[in-house]
Order: C-alpha cells, then structure tokens, then sequence
C-alpha cells in the first residue's frame, strides 16, 4: 500500500516533494515500518564479474567484515551443480588472460575451475579473408612473459560462475538473493536520526529490501542499477550477429595437446574464429549480418559444418555464394574446395560434427557507459562496457574492473572512507574508464577496418598485418597485450 | 628573504600588525556564534607564541580566533561536496590515517603504548570464511579531533574498524551543524562518533591520573595555523595525549613557496581553497613547530622526537608525500608523549 501510494506519488509530485511525502508516511507508520537492512555492499548480478567481486572483498581479511548481498535473478544451485559430460562443451566460452587467470588464482578461485576443461593456447593464427595477409603469433624466443608461453586460457563460462560459486560457498559470508528479480529501486528514508536518502534500496521479488551502502550493478548490458543511477550508455550496434557452436575436429589439433592454436579469419561480413577446447573440441565465435546468422542456425548440422570449413578455407566470393543456397552447402563446398589451392597446415582442422543444439546467435554492439561510478553506485562489466568479440576480451576487462573495484575498496576501508562515496570510488573510474575506452576503440576500428571488401583500404591493412608479422617487437607487444601481460591497457 | 628569527618573535608581530584592524571591523559585523565564551577578545591577540607567561589569557579564554570562526561558518555549505571547497582536505585525509599509522608503527617507545597494533604480515594471505580482521584482542583506539570542522578526519577516524571512539570538537557552529547532518548518512557513525561544540581550552579538564579517559591519538589537522596561541594552545593539548598516545598534526610551513602556492596560487589563481582560508602570516614553519617539542629539558621529557612528513599538492593527481618538502610547505608532524605524569 505505502510503496504503491509512493510510487504513484512520484509519477506526478517532483522528487523534494516526494521525499516529503514520503517523510510524512514515515511518521505515520513509523510503528509499522520495517527497520532497515542495511548492507555494506550489494552486488546485482551473479555473473563472472558480480562473483569475482564478491570472492575478491570476502577472500581478502581487510574487506572480509564486510556485509555483502548478491541478488540474482538466475537459480545459482543449478549453476554451481552445472556438469557435462567429458566430451560435451557448453557453447558459451570465453578467452581467459594470463592476468584475468592470475587474478582468480589470487581470489582463490581458479582451482574451483574443473582443469580438466580448461585450454590454454599457445599460438594464434590471424589473417585477411580478402588478400590472405597472415600474422602468427607465436612467442619468438626470449619474447614470452614469464608466466610461460599461453596465450590465453579458453574456458566455457559455466565453468568460471560455477567455480566462483564454489569458492563463494567455501568463503562463506554472502546472503544469496537467487531467483530474485529486482523489481525496482529507490532511495531510503530520513528519520530524525538517520538520514538514508541518497542511499539505494533494491526492492526484489518477494517484498525484500535491502539498502546498500555501496550497490554494484553487475547486471549485465541492459543494466538496472545502471539505469537506477541516471548513468547514460552510449554506443551503436553493428548489425551482426555473434553465432557460436561447440565443434568436433578431425584431431586434436595441428600442434598436438599441449601447443594448441588458436585461428581467426577476417572476412567481409565479420571475423570467424576457432579456439582451442580441450581434445578434438573447439569453439566456433563467427560474427555475421543477422541474415547469415539465422541461416546457419536453421542448416543441418552437414551443411553448417561444411559452412565452417569453408570460412576458413575458401574464397569470400565462394563463400558469400553458399550463404545464398538454402541447403545442400555441403556438395558445394566438397566441389569447391577442390578448385581452392591452400595450406592445410595453416588453416584449423577440418571440422567433422556440430554437437547438437549448441548453434546459437547474439546481437554484437558496443556501448560505453558515460562513467562507471554515481554517488553509492558502481557498475563493473557488461554494465558499464560491451564490446565486440573479435578479441576476445569482454569478460577479461569486467575482471579487471572487478579487481580495481576490490582495491578501491580496500583501500577506502584502510583509511576510514566511505565505500559508497563518490570521493573513495574516483579512484576506480580514473583507472579503469580509460584503459577500456581505448580497448573499445581499438576493437571497434579494427571491425570497421576489415568489413572493407575493396578501395584503397584493403592493401593498406594487408600491409599492416604483414609489417606487424616481420616487426618482432612490435608483435610481442600486441601479444602481450592481448595475454594482458603488460601494461594494464586491455 | 625572511628573516629566520625565533618562532617566539616573528609570527605575533606579524600576525598582530596585519590581523587585528580587520578582526575588530568585522567582529561587529558578525553574528556572535552561541559559545561566546570560546572567542578570543581583539585585544588579547598579543604574542601568538607566548605560553606560560603573563599574556595567558586563561583557561576561559581561546586561542581561537572568531574572524577565523566566521570564515568557515561560510564554507560550511560545501564542506562535504567532492568538487566543492574541500576537495583538496577530501584528497588530503587519507594521507593523514597513513600518517598515523606511519608513527604509530614506528614508535621508539613502545613499552609506553597502551595499545598495540596488528601488523601487516601478521593477516593472513587468504582468510576462511570465519575469519574477519582480528581485532578483538587488540585495544582499540581513542581518538580526540581538535578543529574538526565538517568532519571530514573524524567521520574517517570512526570507521577504522581498530576505533573505539571519536570526540571531534569545533568552535564554529555552522560547520558543526554540517558535520552532525553529514554524519547522519552513515549508520555506522553513530556509535562512536560525538562532535561537541568546544575549543580546547573549554574541553572539561581531566584529571591527571585518568589515564583512561585520555586519547591515544589527539590530532589537529590544517589548525594550527588558524589559532592565535600555538604555544598556549600546545600547552592545552598536551594534557589530553595518553602516555604512549601520539599528538598528530599538519600545517603550513610560512615560506615564499607557501605564500605563491597556497596564498596566491591556490586561492587567487586556481581557486581550489577558498579566498581567505588561508593567512601566511600565521603559517609555522616545520623547525619552530618541532621546537616548540623540544626548546626545553621539561619538553624534551614529555614528547619523544617529532617526526615530520612533507606533503605536496599536484593537480589533477592529488596529495603526494615528497621527502624535504616539510621546510617548504604542507606537512604533518607527528609527536608521542612519553612522560606518565601530566606535569613532568
């Protein structure tokens, strides 16, 4: 009753005078209204970044007396008991940095991972569709970071929120709001001797409130929290999709198990890649027009393999013309790829079968929050930033917010600042905006410069690819960058 | 070049000369905040620096100067705004609790200090889901804040999970009402956090032998150089030090780097202090605060050795700590009673 005359006051009295309506039905009900439930942080969303957040302030003895919610609207049992068997591989993966491992590992994390389907690479194949351009990344001797010579670490997501899960359960200390919605937010209340107005109160389903100190919204893209703190996002959708698909090789790999190789192809329409999972398994990422995409989610799984194989290996003429039969692709592509002269030690290996039902699609954009911080607000991850795929560093940035955010606030409990105030979260903005700012751009010029198929830009970047490949310090710097080895810039 | 004379002359001829015209014009004019009694009278503005002589004007009487009072009851506004007038004190606080800990943690006389702290390496790398920091068999701390202001030091020094207690106390009513309203946002305040409207010398005396009720950290942050008896005001302060407490202050070091820098640059040029915060004329310099500690036999028996930090303001980056820089400007100076007995 109170909420509904409150929420209806607000459509049409401006907020002063809503508080004071709302003050007035404190005095009111004071008897009957609920003490508040005050947490130090609550974190909305219980994906990688919300977990990692929580694991970092709850592993860590200066920020562990915390008092911490998760509100999720997922049911996190079935998460946390999330199994396959073996030889299947969820189809939602994602590259792991060396620093993002390093990061978990220090969190007390990793070793929650099942090992056992966790990839590292060691060598990544990139080249232009269009002129064939190559650049190898492979660590040149004496170039490799001393973490050794992976690349990165391919890990199905499932793996990663279920060994947080885990690590979370083991630390103890959070109240799990799980299958809750958050229905809305709003500010607390001013009683004569507590003033809780500028502080959030997250209502979720089930009539539970809880105020937060400091509300980290890690609630994904279409943010709540992010919205609840006026805080704009901007940015534009590519008009491609994402398509993935969990895939089975002719073998494990040309380098064999323990040097497995990571491929991208850049064509026209979006680069397709294909990284390394445990055995013969590997994890297609082919961003596409929404058009191809809902055509090879609707091809049997023949001709959506032979689809696949021919991405990496036949021309974008060819290609752009299987993308026009409505079936039968896999005819085509055996005639095809007879009249096609290529490497096949260059390319992946031919792949022989799409597990089922892992064909899947995703709208590719990039948004940019205008900053990540509001008065007792926070936002890390998709919340605050999407970017496109092609690098594969999406979930590495939101650890890096995570891990930032973690210092921050250990830093503010060190010296008495509050966790939720603008003041102590600065420090976090002025670290993190720009090194994601520049990524997003860097990501983003890079989709722009390779959907040319002709005009004067397509030499001018073959050129680039191929200087990067014979500058061995220029490489290694582009490789340490995306093993996020070196400076903290992606 | 500034004559380099005995912190006993230079400043009161100084600051008598250039203040006390304009603090009796605008005396008249300013509504008299409630605690009259904690104003000092014009005429008493004799020697700034004269303690224990027949200038006392007495324990009723205050080293505080009311146009001081006044200026700050104007800030009090936006004291609390993180882009407002105090940005710069915002960004300074935390260097304050690394002070703290900075001398706390080095003491020399350790066997005075009634409360022992938890070192770094004594956490644990990765804590079970039990643990929480370890302070339960560690005393907590007392903390008197002299000069409080909105609160930004006190509010900080209260939720220090090794807190026990805050007593924050300011002359200026309007900066308190701020303080008091600003620390009703934080729930976590209220237990241990009492501001009180009082100068020093109005704190009720205590008694010698209250060792308990005394304070293991007394601090007077950007004070020192508003107050119109340093010494008279040090001699006040001492009694409110536990034995093994440490007095902790920072100020303004009064050198023609300090004028340009906070005078003319910050509050002329910049604007990030308010215009009239600041009176070189009462800056100290590092060796006259340090030698207040130790000019004599008496003082040298009561306080350990100062210790000193120099801090610097870089804009756009914040505080930063420069070795030396305590001669030339912004510095803290840090100084642990080790006598036992009140009047040693």
């Amino acid at each position: 009753m109170e909420a509904v005359a409150r929420r209806k006051a607000a459509a049409y009295v401006c907020r002063s005078c809503t508080r004071q309506f709302q003050r007035q039905l404190q005095r009111h009900y004071s008897s009957a209204a609920p003490r508040p439930d005050i947490y130090d942080v609550v974190c909305v969303g219980g994906g990688p970044a919300g977990l990692s957040l929580l694991a970092a302030l709850r592993a860590n003895p200066v920020t562990s007396h915390l008092r911490v919610a998760l509100v999720e609207a997922q049911d996190l049992s079935k998460v946390k008991s999330w199994k396959l068997p073996p030889n299947k591989y969820s189809n939602r993966c994602s590259s792991l940095t060396p620093a993002s491992a390093l990061f978990l590992d220090q969190i007390g994390a990793w070793e929650h991972l099942d090992q056992t389907r966790v990839q590292p690479y060691h060598e990544m194949q990139v080249w232009d569709g269009v002129t064939d351009a190559r650049i190898e990344f492979d660590w040149a001797p004496g170039s490799a970071p001393v973490e050794g010579t992976t690349i990165a670490y391919m890990n199905e997501n499932l793996n990663l929120t279920s060994g947080l899960l885990k690590r979370l359960e083991q630390l103890g200390g959070v109240s799990v709001f799980e299958g809750a919605k958050v229905e809305h937010i709003t500010f607390g209340e001013e009683t004569e001797d507590l003033d809780l107005s500028q502080w959030p109160v997250v209502h979720i389903s089930g009539g539970k409130q809880l105020t937060a100190r400091l509300l980290v919204g890690a609630d994904g893209a279409n943010s709540p929290v992010r919205a609840f703190a006026g805080i704009d996002a901007k940015g534009w959708d590519y008009n491609r999709h994402g398509v993935v698909a969990t895939l089975e090789l002719e073998g494990e790999g040309w380098g064999g198990e323990h040097t497995k190789i990571a491929y991208q192809r850049f064509l026209p329409t979006g680069p397709v890649a294909m990284l390394p999972m445990p055995g013969n398994i590997a994890t297609l990422v082919w961003s596409t027009t929404p058009e191809n995409a809902s055509l090879l989610k609707k091809l049997a799984p023949k001709d959506f393999v032979a689809l696949v194989n021919a991405a990496f290996r036949l021309s974008t003429v060819d290609l752009a013309f299987m993308h026009t039969q409505g079936a039968d692709q896999n005819d085509e592509y055996s005639w095809r790829l007879q009249h096609t002269p290529f490497n096949p030690r260059a390319l992946p290996q031919t792949v022989v079968a799409v597990q089922e039902g892992t064909v899947a699609s995703f709208p590719l954009k990039m948004r940019h929050a205008d900053t990540y911080i509001g008065e007792r607000v926070a936002l890390v991850g998709d919340a605050a930033h999407t970017i496109h795929p092609l690098a594969g560093q999406g979930l590495n940035q939101g650890q890096g917010d995570v891990q930032s955010l973690a210092k921050t606030i250990e830093y503010a409990v060190t010296h008495g600042q509050d966790i939720g105030s603008i003041m102590s979260l600065e420090s976090y903005v002025s670290e993190r905006y720009t090194a994601n700012h520049m990524l997003l751009g860097v990501v983003d010029k890079l989709h722009k410069l390779y959907s040319a198929e002709s005009g004067p830009i397509v030499p001018l970047r073959s050129l680039g690819l191929s200087a990067i490949n014979a500058l061995g310090p220029l490489k290694s710097f582009f490789m340490k960058q995306a093993a996020g080895s070196d400076t903290k810039l992606f | 070049m500034l004559p380099s004379s005995p912190l006993r002359q230079l400043a009161p001829t100084i600051a008598r000369r250039v203040r006390n015209t304009k603090t009796i014009a605008r005396l008249a004019s300013t509504p008299q905040p409630c605690s009259t009694s904690t104003i000092s009278s014009p005429s008493t503005t004799t020697q700034r620096w004269h303690s224990n002589h027949s200038a006392n004007p007495g324990p009723s009487s205050s080293s505080v100067n009311a146009d001081e009072i006044s200026h700050f009851n104007a800030l009090a506004a936006t004291w609390w705004d993180p882009h407002g007038s105090s940005r710069a004190l915002h960004l300074m606080n935390p260097l304050r609790h690394d002070f703290i800990q900075d001398c706390r943690s080095t003491s020399p006389y350790s066997s005075f200090t009634v409360v022992t702290e938890e070192s770094p390496s004594d956490i644990p790398k990765s804590a079970d889901a039990s643990t929480t920091p370890n302070t339960s068999n560690v005393q907590k701390l007392r903390y008197l804040d002299i000069g409080c202001g909105g609160g930004i030091f006190a509010e900080s020094a209260a939720r220090l999970p090794t807190t026990e207690s805050v007593l924050a106390i300011d002359p200026s009513p309007g900066v308190l009402a701020i303080a008091r309203s600003h620390a009703k946002k934080d729930p976590s305040l209220s237990p241990k956090l009492t501001y009180l409207s009082s100068t020093i010398e109005t704190l009720p005396q205590l008694r010698p032998d209250a060792v308990e009720k005394k304070f293991d950290v007394v601090s007077c942050f950007e004070v020192i150089e508003h107050v119109d008896h340093p010494a008279l005001f040090l001699d006040h302060v001492a009694q409110f030090v536990k034995p093994g407490g440490w007095l902790v202050m920072s100020t303004i070091a009064r050198t023609w780097t300090s004028w340009f820098t906070t005078n003319f640059m910050a509050e002329d040029v910049l604007g990030i202090v308010p215009k009239g915060t600041h009176d070189w004329n009462k800056y100290i310099k590092e060796y006259e605060l340090r030698g207040y500690f130790e000019e004599t036999e008496q003082k040298r028996r009561f306080w350990g050795r100062p210790r000193a930090m120099g801090v610097v303001y870089v804009p756009g980056v914040g505080w930063k700590e420069v070795p030396g820089s305590e001669k030339v400007g912004n510095y803290f100076l840090g100084v642990q009673r080790i006598a036992g007995e009140d009047n040693a």
